[in-house]
């Protein structure tokens, strides 16, 4: 799988195996490092879910802001940031594109015979910008805490264990699921030689499809299998990371309150 | 003695109908130093999977213990390594993954920081500890799978290959911290140099699945048709000394056969 669509789909496994992949960082001095993870879990998950409630794209671009100045202040470069988070949202942004013109309104430009509506841009561009700031609010969490601290916050928090099980394992499986895709690929590329035209690259991802995904299985039950043989049977328990809940989490817990309460009330005002 | 494991007529087949052990018996006591080897897919990784209870045997079964025929039961005194370190690591950080099994299976903290110190020091991996594991080259993965086992430490070992992709150096720390570990070793391998260093017992699986032979280290590492039958060959030492020695006489490790040269010369 050479050519534009093997490079596209390197290009894109590449990237979303980075999103779900842990970083030094969480061990980098920083704000987000130095607070207790119960608490970044719950600001975080807070202004994810403030952003995702709102409907207006200033609030979205004020969370985003806000995401910003957090990334900076635990020593998380932007670009590092953008990179991880991009993938999702632009993808996403595929998706709702033809509400571009499906959505009715003032005619914006006309392309093709088509009219794109300036109603339909403002919906495609609020979609992407709060998608993408609620999946960069949780790559900065995952980047600035261990993942299994955030395992153990959940069980602190007692969060039902069926459920901190499923994040767990999906987190896990999710990136098994890109490192396969990534060797995969690699493994291709290593074996064909020069540019094939789109038809056959279109051939080959399909056969590519078939096989990735008895791998993934396999691999799955293998890893399966790695679990349990360290007692991956028992509800999940790693060790805890608390830290002494000062000043400064209160701050955090306090500002992510805030930035969802105005959020809703903007929202929900008429 | 007490037993640890005793298998009866264990044997199983994989879902497209490929038989990988038959109607295995077998017995480990507590202590014993045993390899298990055999050719490339006659059926070592699936008898390993299947004493360790990670797959379901069609049919036999292993009592563990001389208590129970249920694994998770004993969970925490059964350390199985699988083959290959890919599907043994699976945590975002290499920290992560050598503490996993000590936080799931309960040791206390301090314990498991001790442990994770100290053989991350021993297997060279202080400067790994908060990378991600895929990120580790294929030795350094190695390296971090035994790491993982050993962590908890259980009594009972079950190695498959616990030397794959290790280059000569930590190869020795390996077969060093296997050689201390006070409890059962059980180690799975087609190759066999390190087996003498390593094993008292051997057991070898024949191609199809079945055990071949089960004898002490001595016997069956210089029986070479018995080897040859199975897909092996003796170990280097052992083949540089047969015909010259006894079979009793024949030197099995490096620094036997060493001694038997200085001796000669
Ligand atoms: N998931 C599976 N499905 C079907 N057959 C399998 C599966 N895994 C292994 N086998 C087959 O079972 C037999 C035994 O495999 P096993 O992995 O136990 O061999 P092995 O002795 O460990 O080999 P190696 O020295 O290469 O590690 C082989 O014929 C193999 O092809
Ligand atoms: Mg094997």
């Amino acid at each position: 799988m050479s050519g534009v669509l093997g490079r596209s789909v390197e290009t894109i496994t590449g990237a979303l195996r980075a999103l779900f992949a842990a970083e030094q960082l969480a061990t980098a001095d920083g704000f987000l490092q130095r607070r207790d993870p119960r608490v970044s879990l719950c600001a975080i998950t807070a202004l994810a879910l403030g952003v995702v409630l709102t409907r207006t794209l200033g609030v979205a671009l004020c969370f985003a802001a806000l995401t910003a100045g957090l990334a900076r202040l635990s020593a998380v470069p932007l670009r590092r940031l953008l990179a991880r988070s991009a993938v999702v949202p632009l993808v996403s942004a595929l998706v709702v594109l033809p509400q571009a013109i499906l959505l009715p309104g003032d005619a914006l430009v006309r392309l093709f015979g088509v009219t794109v509506t300036e109603a339909g841009v403002a919906y495609v561009l609020l979609f992407t910008v709060r998608v993408g700031v609620g999946v960069a609010l949780l790559s900065l969490l995952v980047l600035t805490t261990p993942f299994s601290a955030l395992v153990a916050a959940l069980r602190e928090l007692r969060v039902p264990v069926p459920l901190v099980w499923v994040v767990a394992v999906t987190y896990r499986y999710l990136f098994l699921f890109f490192d396969e895709l990534q060797r995969l690929v690699l493994a291709r590329n290593s074996r064909t030689t020069g540019e094939t035209g789109l038809r056959d690259g279109w051939r080959d991802a399909r056969r590519i499809a078939g096989t990735f995904v008895l791998r993934t299985l396999d691999r799955g039950e293998r890893v399966g299998r790695g679990m349990r043989a360290r007692g991956g049977s028992r509800p999940p328990s790693p060790y805890g990371r608390s830290r002494r809940v000062g000043v400064a989490d209160y701050a955090l817990l306090a500002l992510a309150a805030v930035a969802v309460v105005v959020s809703g009330v903007i929202r929900w005002t008429p | 003695m007490d037993t640890v494991i005793d298998a009866r007529g264990l044997t199983h087949a994989y879902p497209d109908g490929t038989t990988a052990i038959s109607d295995v018996d077998l017995t480990i006591e507590r202590g014993e130093r045993v390899a298990v080897v055999g050719a490339n897919g006659s059926g070592k990784s699936t008898l390993q999977l299947a004493l360790g209870g990670l797959v379901a045997p069609t049919a036999g079964e292993v009592t563990y213990f001389g208590e129970t025929t249920d694994a998770e039961a004993v969970r925490e005194r059964l350390g199985v390594l699988l083959q290959d370190p890919n599907d043994y690591l699976f945590n975002t950080t290499v920290r992560e993954d050598i503490e996993y099994g000590p936080a799931q299976l309960g040791l206390p903290r301090e314990r498991a920081e001790r442990r994770v110190a100290s053989l991350a020091d021993e297997l060279g991996l202080t400067d790994l500890l908060d990378r991600p594991p895929f990120r580790l080259s294929g030795g350094e993965k190695q390296r971090a799978a035994v790491a993982s086992v050993l962590a908890f430490d259980p009594d009972v070992l079950l190695l498959d290959e616990p030397f794959g992709a290790v280059d000569a150096h930590y190869r020795a720390r390996i077969r060093d911290l296997v050689r201390d570990h006070d409890g059962t070793v059980v180690v799975f391998t087609p190759s066999l140099d390190a087996v003498p260093e390593i094993a008292e017992r051997v057991l070898v699986v024949d191609r199809d699945g079945s055990i071949a032979a089960d004898a002490s280290a001595r016997a069956v590492l210089t029986d070479g048709d018995l080897l040859a039958d199975v897909g092996l060959r003796p170990p280097t030492t052992v083949r540089v000394f047969a015909g010259l020695l006894d079979d009793s006489d024949v030197p099995l490790t490096v620094p036997e056969a060493r001694e038997r040269l200085r001796d000669a010369l």
